[in-house]
């Protein structure tokens, strides 16, 4: 057991309490401890960060997979056509396309943008920012980081990348080209009948499990969320004074707790109609189906059904991907401006509509799937009502900037093109809104387009900022500023050049999840378009290795640093870098807001943290000048 | 340096607008000449492109509003006097921006209302509307079932119906209706030119309408992964005029009952 | 064609096809078949010399003119000179005149003295007048020519490996990345049989336009779709790829069955045990292998051409009767009016001991005749198969059709129901029926009744099966 990882079991206990004054912590004590299984919530918030950082990779060559297909169709294909289709020329076979399409989805969603911020920059500011000593419930967290791993090992058996390490052949799937290939939604009957696609065999089992154990991880860690910063705020910290990092990690958490029993709820629906020996349920399969040729489905079940509980989850997932990387943006938009968040109650009150109003969209993803075209309508108006808080945010943003003495630094380039990118891709989402339009470009390339502006644009940009942001504190070193910039630049261009035009592939009719688009001839020329998206993403992919190597090895070449680099206002930057176990050295105590940055009441510096406390007289001198 | 960076974003915004601009001349826009072939079909795109103008004059708005922050914050950020604008936010500016884009949405939202209606709701449909075929989707290809020539549509195949597959033939001109079902999986029956799409759900038989305006041959293709072969559900929709219609459906009813005698002649 | 078979007999022409796409590494390959791969390493290297000789690989395809294979789009027949020693004018063959060539092409001389070699051609027109860039060293009206030989046969693979392969594997084994998941499985061309033919029982080999109704119609209930709306061009150039593949097949098939008896591994270790089991001294394996390799070499040298040769011609053979009308089947009588006594009499054929329709249709039609509760020997052997019911000639579990389901996998038109009966199915246990044991109007009454039974009203009682059938075997 290392020096981090302490019983931690009652809020408020501080160092000082311990009367051992050790020196401050090595500045890698955090990744000396990340094989253990440490309680600490800094190494399980680090712990997370590095395999979803990995996983990033992962997800991102299984799109590049998916992008040569669509670039040189039916031509060789690297590693996958090597390998498993070496008798075919390197062509890989239209089954493991889609299987490409669904895992690049399913790592990029539960692997990395979901655990990234609520399991890594979650695990890692909630406590620090508060001022509490860890998590409520530190084991639990230990836990909900653990949970992950077999998550990771059902995809990676789904993928079909895992027979050589499974016992039995009835474990066995086969290879990748029996991969789960349903897509990420994995809509029955496709999902539901083992004989209706390769991948619908064993791989969707396994998937279904691996959805399941990281719904587990999820699950704890809300819910380790919110007990903590509504029972372990610092004296001081009123919910009005949090920053809204955490305000974002909280309504996150509400979501999460909410929503994802149902998805459990239907995975298990789902598993029980597959599974041959089970109870041979048919909650999603209606009768009399006759399939590859296979014996008649008993039935009596609706499609349908899944495709309303699936979304249900779904729909506040994309909020859970975003909400975060909200508040963290605010948080260093504000440090990076020198001035406060413009609107700071508007922008906590947008989260929580955005969230609220997250509950009643789901029917959005479901305008031509056959259901009540009466809940249609309905589900049109929360959809395009839902725009009005993102806006109203984006407009703060703006007016956060406003006025402020701007330093260009990577942090603050991310964050701007959070706002810029978050902008395309809201917009983008009022055409799907409007449903007569969406009945053209629904399965279309607008869709593809429009979720990674948001998901890629928004939120991947927001966490890029928050690592670079908040590894001082995790490392006592900066990053490399040009590496970051360099980083920045290829990837905000490779973005753009990749997902932009998309919307154009939309507009043209071009059908998500095609292994060959070019059999038809409207589509023909848009051969040339895709292979530049296909090289821009290329370059975007292979810029992600900067941002791994400015990690990494910032880790240990980085410039030292001391406890508040940015002179920012938080309560993490009062404590040491890294902070050892109990976080703060001395028992922090709020007195105002975490935005007080050029206030009036600051006289030698342009920063007032949360901790400082100002005299009254002071404060009534300067009362008048408002704000 | 900063305003460098204010220029990158602006520049980039610029491209973005740009690229809309020069998409239609490079064909990366509605298919073919742009136009819908279906009376709805071209409410949809009035719709888009409304849609269009006013979120592009919001991103027009946003990024130079983005720009001139920049530009200004960066000059600031430059001079080591300069302090921020201490301000925690404006009341009336979040009540400016509260309502008038719930104003623009709403509008948005009721404004195509009766369109989707008309669309969907089985008692908008319109009145004279001939049903033509079923069409059943399966892995991976369309079966269409059409009445024979004089007679209704069933629900259930009879001995004189018509079969194809890959090939509806509507009449064009005036409103008609396929029964979408599905042999399998989940399919969807998506025809760009003529802007319809509907999920094909096993279990459900959906009624589909719509009114081709020009005589035309149209891809149909499928929209919701249904396997493997997804990408192979390759068909066309011929929209023609009555009398065509009806003369290829008792060619193709002669061809299907074709005994195969030939009397004199040798080609087969 | 007899002079393109003597002139070219002894050069193939290699036909050397650029690699689909970029990659150099890997390359499609063809699969062996077993009986290739089980053969002494002898035997095996010889029976795949000779087909790489002939049919090449993937990538470069051998253009073997003993076949019936049409590799090119334009062929014709020297007529006589034109207005200078560069120009002549050409015969095109009826179906194979020039239409939308592409900027440069190259005349390809297939018989007479110039035989095999190759020059450009600046002009070709419809009429048949061509003119070449240089003249030829020596030429006589009758000389056979294509122009830019083998573009049917490339536009055929580049068809087929986009379009088919995953399914039906690189060689048209059936066994293509997909076919694995797939039920029934897809065709295997190298067995030579073809379900769903025009052509009648002694003809085997299907004619193009029966593949090309499978091509544009798929097979319903299979996972074979149509491709209704594939070009022509490319629908004609991969029927042509997919004769070839499976002429490929055969070929390969039958040269290893002559072999197999006595130059295979199987057949060594059966020795072995023979020897052994009757005593014999000094008989171990390596010595009988090397007396069957001693045996080989002077077969190789002295038979093996020879049986290349007619089984070359043999495959060729069967493919061309397939093209003769005569050996298409045309009902000598219009269809029976479709009417409930007609209906009737065909119910009565069906449960007839005549037709003995019932025992694998059932007495309902439902396909649950009890022969599908019977152990079926395997073909040409005594060894049955391990499970029940019928099997097709590739070993696959077949289930004779449910009729009352209205799905007809080669064609729902009443000719293609006559020729279902008149003709069997070849490669099915589905027998033929037409000439032999029903006239053509008792064909025609047993279509109605079959054509009327999705739409009858089905007792719900089942008659057991067993009761009505008899044990005897359902004939091949």
């Amino acid at each position: 057991m290392s020096t981090l990882t302490p019983a931690l079991d009652q809020a408020g206990h501080g160092p000082e309490d311990h009367g051992h004054g050790h020196a401050e912590p090595h500045s890698l004590s955090l990744l000396y401890a990340l094989p253990t299984f440490s309680r600490d919530h800094k190494v399980i918030g680090l712990q997370f960060l590095i395999t979803t950082l990995l996983m990033l990779m992962v997800g991102g060559a299984l799109a590049l997979g998916v992008r040569w297909q669509l670039a040189f169709p039916w031509e060789r294909m690297p590693i996958l056509g090597d390998t498993v289709f070496a008798a075919d020329g390197g062509q890989i076979s239209p089954e493991a396309y889609t299987m490409l399409v669904t895992m690049h989805a399913t790592v990029m969603i539960f692997l990395v943008i979901i655990p990234i911020l609520a399991g890594a920059f979650g695990n890692l500011l909630i406590p620090l920012q508060i001022g509490a000593d860890d998590m409520a419930f530190p084991t639990l967290n230990m836990l909900s980081y653990w949970f992950m791993w077999p998550a990771i090992f059902l995809f990676a058996c789904s993928l079909g990348v895992m027979d050589w390490l499974l016992p039995f052949e009835a474990l066995r799937i086969g290879g990748p080209d029996a991969g789960t290939a349903q897509g990420w939604t994995s809509y029955p009957l496709l999902s539901a009948l083992a004989e209706a696609a390769p991948g619908s065999q064993k791989a969707q089992t396994y998937w279904l499990l691996g959805l399941t154990f990281i719904g587990f991880s999820s699950m704890m860690g809300s819910v380790n969320y919110l007990t903590t910063i509504i029972n372990m705020r610092a004296p001081g910290m009123t919910l009005f004074r949090m920053p809204l990092t955490i305000w974002g990690m909280f309504i996150t958490a509400i979501l999460q707790a909410f929503a994802l029993p149902v998805l459990t709820a239907a995975g298990f629906m789902l598993v029980f109609d597959r599974l041959p020996f089970s109870i041979h349920s048919c909650f999603f399969i209606p009768s009399g189906v006759v399939v590859n040729n296979a014996a008649p489905t008993v039935g009596g079940g609706q499609p349908l059904l899944w495709q309303h509980l699936f979304w249900f989850y779904s729909h506040p997932a994309v909020y859970i991907m975003l909400l975060p990387a909200m508040g963290m943006v605010s948080d260093m938009m504000s440090c990076m401006a020198r001035k406060p968040v413009f609107g700071y109650k508007p922008m906590v009150y947008s989260m929580a509509a955005i969230a609220g109003l997250g509950f009643i969209v789901w029917g959005h993803h479901m305008f031509t799937s056959g259901m009540n075209p009466a809940l249609g309508m309905t589900f049109m108006v929360s959809t395009i009502m839902i725009a009005l808080p993102s806006a109203i945010k984006t407009f703060n943003w703006l007016g956060t900037m406003w006025g402020g003495r701007l330093q260009f630094n990577t942090v603050m380039l991310n964050c701007i093109a959070f706002v810029s990118l978050f902008v395309i891709g809201g917009l983008s989402g009022i055409f799907m809104a409007a449903v007569p339009v969406d009945i053209y470009i629904h399965d279309t390339y607008f869709i593809v387009a429009h979720f990674h502006y948001v998901l890629f644009g928004a939120t991947l940009f927001g966490v890029f900022g928050a690592t670079v942001f908040w590894f001082p504190k995790m490392f006592g070193r900066m990053m490399n500023e040009t590496l970051g910039k360099i980083h920045f630049v290829l990837t905000f261009i490779g973005l753009n050049c990749t997902f932009y035009p998309m919307h154009l592939l939309g507009v043209a009719g071009f059908p998500r999840r095609y292994a060959d688009p070019y059999h038809f001839p409207y589509l023909e020329h848009l051969l040339p378009l895709n292979q530049f998206i296909t090289i821009s993403a290329l370059v975007m992919g292979f810029a992600q290795f900067i941002l791994l190597a400015n990690f990494f090895g910032s880790m240990f070449l980085g410039k030292k640093c001391g406890r508040n680099p940015w002179h920012a206002n938080g309560l993490e930057w009062t404590a040491p870098s890294p902070p050892g176990h109990g976080n703060f050295d001395v028992a922090p105590v709020v007195y105002h807001g975490p935005y007080e940055y050029s206030s009036p009441l600051c006289t030698d510096k342009d920063y007032l943290p949360q901790t400082e406390y100002v005299p009254l007289t002071q404060r009534q001198a300067v009362a008048h000048v408002g704000h | 340096m900063g305003r460098f960076w204010a220029i990158f974003f602006m520049f980039s915004a610029f491209l973005a607008v740009a690229l809309f601009v020069v998409a239609p001349d490079n064909g990366w826009w509605f298919p073919e000449d742009g136009r819908a072939h279906t009376s709805l079909g071209q409410k949809i795109d009035d719709l888009f492109y409304l849609i269009l103008v006013i979120t592009g004059v919001t991103f027009v708005g946003v990024q130079i509003a983005l720009g001139y922050v920049l530009w200004r914050g960066a000059a600031a950020g430059q001079d080591p006097q300069a302090k921020s604008q201490f301000t925690h936010g404006s009341h009336t500016l979040e009540v400016i921006w509260t309502i008038v884009p719930s104003g623009i949405l709403l509008f948005i939202a009721l404004y195509q209302m009766d369109v989707w209606a008309h669309y969907r709701v089985r008692t908008m449909f319109p009145k004279k509307m001939e049903a033509v075929a079923e069409v059943t989707a399966r892995q991976f290809e369309w079966r269409i079932r059409y009445p024979a020539h004089g007679k209704k549509l069933m629900p259930t195949p009879q001995p004189d119906d018509i079969y194809t597959v890959n090939d509806l033939h509507v009449p064009a001109g005036h409103p008609v209706s396929i029964s979408l079902r599905s042999d399998d999986v989940q399919h969807s029956f998506f025809v760009p030119l003529l802007r319809v799409k509907q999920d094909a759900v096993p279990g459900l038989v959906i009624p589909v309408w719509f009114e081709v305006n020009d005589v035309g041959s149209y891809e149909l293709t499928c929209a919701e992964l249904c396997g493997w072969g997804h990408y192979k559900m390759k068909a066309r929709v011929v929209a023609e005029s009555d009398e065509d219609f009806e003369a290829w459906k008792s060619k193709t009813a002669k061809e299907q009952f074709d005994d195969g005698f030939k009397a004199e002649t040798k080609e087969e | 064609m007899s002079v393109i078979r003597t002139s070219i007999a002894r050069c193939a022409v290699p036909l050397l096809l650029a690699a689909l796409g970029c990659g150099k590494n890997p390359q499609a390959q063809f699969q062996w078949r077993d009986s290739t791969t089980e053969l002494i390493p002898n035997a095996s290297k010889a029976v795949q010399k000779t087909i790489v000789d002939h049919f090449g690989t993937p990538d470069e395809l051998v253009a073997w003119d003993k076949l019936p294979v049409h590799y090119s789009r334009v062929t014709g027949t020297l007529a006589e000179a034109g207005a200078s020693a560069e120009q002549f004018r050409i015969a095109w063959d009826p179906g194979f005149a020039p239409a939308e060539l592409p900027k440069n092409n190259q005349l390809l001389w297939l018989s007479g003295a110039n035989a095999a070699s190759q020059q450009n051609v600046v002009n070709v027109d419809a009429a048949g007048l061509v003119t070449l860039e240089a003249p030829p060293n020596i030429w006589a009206p009758g000389d056979r020519v294509a122009v830019n030989f083998g573009d049917r046969m490339q536009l055929g693979r580049v068809v087929y490996m986009k379009n088919c392969h995953h399914c039906h594997g690189v060689a048209g084994d059936g066994n293509g990345p997909t076919a694995k998941f797939l039920t029934p499985k897809p065709r295997d061309y190298r067995l030579g049989y073809f379900k769903f033919t025009s052509t009648n029982s002694m003809t085997i080999k299907p004619t193009r336009d029966d593949l090309r109704s499978v091509i544009k119609y798929g097979i319903p209930g299979t996972y074979m779709p149509s491709f209704l709306l594939m070009k022509d061009e490319e629908v004609t150039a991969v029927i042509e790829y997919v004769r070839w593949l499976a002429m490929r097949g055969e070929m390969e098939k039958r040269l290893d069955d002559e072999l197999t008896a006595d130059y295979s591994l199987a057949s060594i270790d059966a020795s072995v045990k023979k020897a052994k089991d009757s005593g014999e001294k000094g008989a171990s394996k390596s010595q009988l292998l090397k007396q069957a390799n001693d045996d080989l070499k002077q077969y190789l040298a002295e038979d093996y051409p020879t049986t290349v040769n007619d089984t070359a011609e043999m495959v060729a053979e069967s493919w061309t009767s397939a093209d003769d009308p005569a050996n298409v089947v045309t009902p000598s009588v219009p269809r029976v009016a479709d009417t409930a006594e007609s209906r009737a009499r065909g119910r009565m054929i069906y449960l007839s001991d005549k037709a003995k329709c019932y025992t694998c249709h059932g007495p309902h039609g439902r396909g649950d005749g009890a022969a599908t509760e019977d152990f079926w020997p395997k073909p040409g052997s005594q060894e049955k198969y391990a499970n029940r019911g019928l099997h097709d000639f590739w070993g696959n579990p077949l289930s004779p059709r449910d009729l009352t389901k209205g799905q007809y996998r080669g064609g729902r038109r009443p000719i293609d129901l006559f020729r279902r009966v008149h003709a069997g199915i070849k490669g099915t246990p589905m027998p033929a029926f037409g000439g032999t044991v029903l006239k053509d109007e008792d064909i025609w009454d047993v279509v109605n009744y079959v054509m009327s039974l999705p739409f009858e009203a089905q007792s719900p009682s089942k008659a057991p099966a067993k009761a009505l059938a008899t044990t005897a075997q359902v004939e091949q």
